[in-house]
């Protein structure tokens, strides 16, 4: 059986808001945790982990050159920063959330 | 080859002054760039100085002008400014600028002060009915008329074009009001070399705008809020990165040598993957840069230089629309937290959670929308917080209710807010609670270039 790691024990990661758009970049630590990440997260489990967090639509740009992934989810913040009832009213914690996700490593 | 040194100034009101005065006194800068606003930050100014026209700009730049001045003049005036802190008002924030420098003896100061960026609710209207539908560019939304009459502020975000007009007329400092966080710097490599607006340029243009994004947050690209928080040093004095770059784009960012902070490749990829959504298609007022076209490779100790990765162009021509935002007000926000001690510690919060609803049902308050997050556990991670793994000595009970009115929006944070500890056998809540506040919404549209005349003016003190 494939052992399960958190995003966090081979990512580091860093989130902000433009509006209502939560965005998650997210480092891969080095070229085998690269590929890890480009195949096992997908929009659908990001949208799965955050549950009714984010209402939106999740998408994903790979950025071979930094080894990173760029993570756009909509409708994510409650409405925006100025506008939500959370505490993170800008997503900055929303990378450390992604972080507990678990992927396959061989 | 030419080079240019163009350092950070600030991003954000307020920012560390004196880090931007250790730019200026040991960066050895051709350039220094100040970014004040956050998105609604322009809605908030607007309203001051529809109260007191003498205000509507940032009141922090005086004393960071204060500090600024005096090093621009020991540095033989060699070093040009660009500031958005004018806010809603730059003409009002020049003012005060050539009156602190009369003040303080600086003679032969030009100030460029560019307006036109906030239009009059008037202006709105008036582009309406020429039929420009002004279509939410987040929602798809096209049904202005529900939000005109709540409009308190319209704004677009403008590019480097008049900062590079006044900078070739002289100006020493250039100040404006919603100028792109990113053209403050675009400018400032877009005129020493002389890049325009055309196709030969764009490549280059490109590699200003993302070497912009690395300089516009200041210290975030020099270790701070970094997942290398252990081994930064010193973060309290955080240095402003620096960026020196050549005329084929290529750049070194950097950082003072005495200042805390570092730059490494992972301080500078951290930023590069912030905010940016579709890396292709970086969309700022000067071109459309290309975040996967370039490698970094740190040669030094705080030193890391961005190079082009293949062929492809690291930017695109410049939009033929703007970015223009219209803040509308949308009701007001107020919150209050306990904190609730354990043992059971869950329940407890559970009992206080049940208090609150039930309270709010038996006195017929309606809110808007009402979120209740238990600090210690899930305010920050929402659904993703999972069991808890271990019970905590305490939870902190925050509960925010949105309303249309602020009187509304009171008696549910004094009636189901400030005493709703009441439900656990013991807890606390005799702080202050956070002042209610009102909600500014925001509705991102597009705008063409041509309907937004700006206006550039230069001041001066003999």
């Amino acid at each position: 059986m494939a052992k399960k790691v958190q995003l966090g024990d081979i990512c580091w990661y860093r989130s902000g808001d433009k509006g209502d758009i939560s965005n998650i970049g997210l480092m891969a630590k080095d070229e085998k945790a690269y590929e890890i990440i480009k195949k096992q997260v997908t929009p659908e489990r990001v949208k799965a982990h955050f549950k009714d967090w984010v209402k939106g639509d999740v998408v994903i740009y790979p950025m071979d050159n930094l080894q990173s992934l760029e993570i756009v989810m909509y409708e994510a913040l409650g409405g925006g920063a100025t506008k939500t009832l959370r505490v993170d009213q800008t997503g900055k914690a929303m990378g450390n959330a992604l972080a507990k996700m678990e992927v396959e490593v061989d | 080859m030419k080079k240019v040194r163009v350092g950070a100034g600030s991003a954000s009101w307020p920012d560390c002054k004196d880090s931007a005065w250790d730019v200026a006194k040991n960066g050895d800068v051709d350039y220094l760039s100040f970014d004040h606003l956050a998105e609604l930050t322009m809605a908030i100014l607007e309203r001051q100085k529809a109260r007191d026209p003498k205000r509507g700009y940032i009141p922090d730049v005086i004393p960071l002008m204060r500090g600024l001045l005096p090093i621009w003049k020991e540095k033989d005036k060699h070093f040009r400014v660009a500031s958005n802190g004018g806010g809603a008002n730059p003409e009002q924030c020049a003012e005060e600028v050539l009156k602190l420098s009369q003040e303080l003896n600086l003679g032969g100061i030009k100030i460029g002060v560019i307006t036109g960026d906030d239009l009059p609710l008037s202006r709105i209207d008036e582009l309406r009915a020429q039929g420009l539908k002004l279509k939410n560019m987040d929602t798809g939304e096209e049904d202005i008329d529900r939000i005109r009459d709540k409009l308190l502020a319209t704004y677009v975000y403008i590019g480097a074009d008049k900062i590079i007009e006044a900078y070739g007329g002289g100006a020493n400092l250039v100040i404006g009001g919603r100028l792109a966080d990113n053209a403050l710097y675009c400018a400032n490599f877009m005129h020493p070399f002389g890049w325009k607006y055309e196709d030969e340029y764009w490549d280059r243009i490109g590699a200003a705008i993302i070497t912009g994004h690395l300089l516009e947050c200041s210290s975030w690209s020099a270790g701070t809020c970094s997942n290398l928080w252990e081994e930064v040093p010193e973060p309290w004095h955080t240095g402003f990165p620096i960026a020196e770059m050549d005329e084929t784009g290529e750049v070194i960012i950097t950082k003072t040598p005495n200042s805390g902070g570092l730059v490494r490749e992972l301080s500078l990829k951290e930023h590069l993957v912030y905010e940016v959504h579709d890396p292709h298609n970086y969309i700022m007022p000067d071109g459309i840069a290309d975040i996967t076209t370039i490698k970094l490779e740190q040669v030094g100790k705080d030193r890391v230089k961005i190079s082009k990765l293949g062929d492809a162009p690291r930017g695109k021509r410049r939009p033929d629309m703007l970015k223009l935002c219209l803040a509308y007000d949308d009701g007001y926000i107020s919150e209050y937290t306990s904190v609730i001690p354990g043992p059971n510690v869950f329940q407890k919060a559970e009992r206080v959670k049940e208090f609150i609803h039930k309270r709010l049902e038996y006195l017929g308050l309606k809110p808007r929308e009402v979120l209740i997050q238990l600090i210690g556990y899930d305010s920050l991670w929402g659904p993703t917080a999972g069991p808890p793994e271990c019970e905590p000595n305490e939870l902190g009970v925050r509960v925010a209710f949105k309303c249309n009115t602020i009187v509304e929006a009171r008696e549910c944070r004094v009636e189901c807010g400030s005493l709703n500890w009441e439900a656990s056998p013991v807890g606390t809540a005799f702080g202050n609670a956070p002042a209610d506040r009102p909600v500014f919404a925001l509705w991102s549209t597009l705008i063409p270039r041509e309907a937004v005349p700006l206006n550039l003016e230069i001041k001066e003190v003999k």
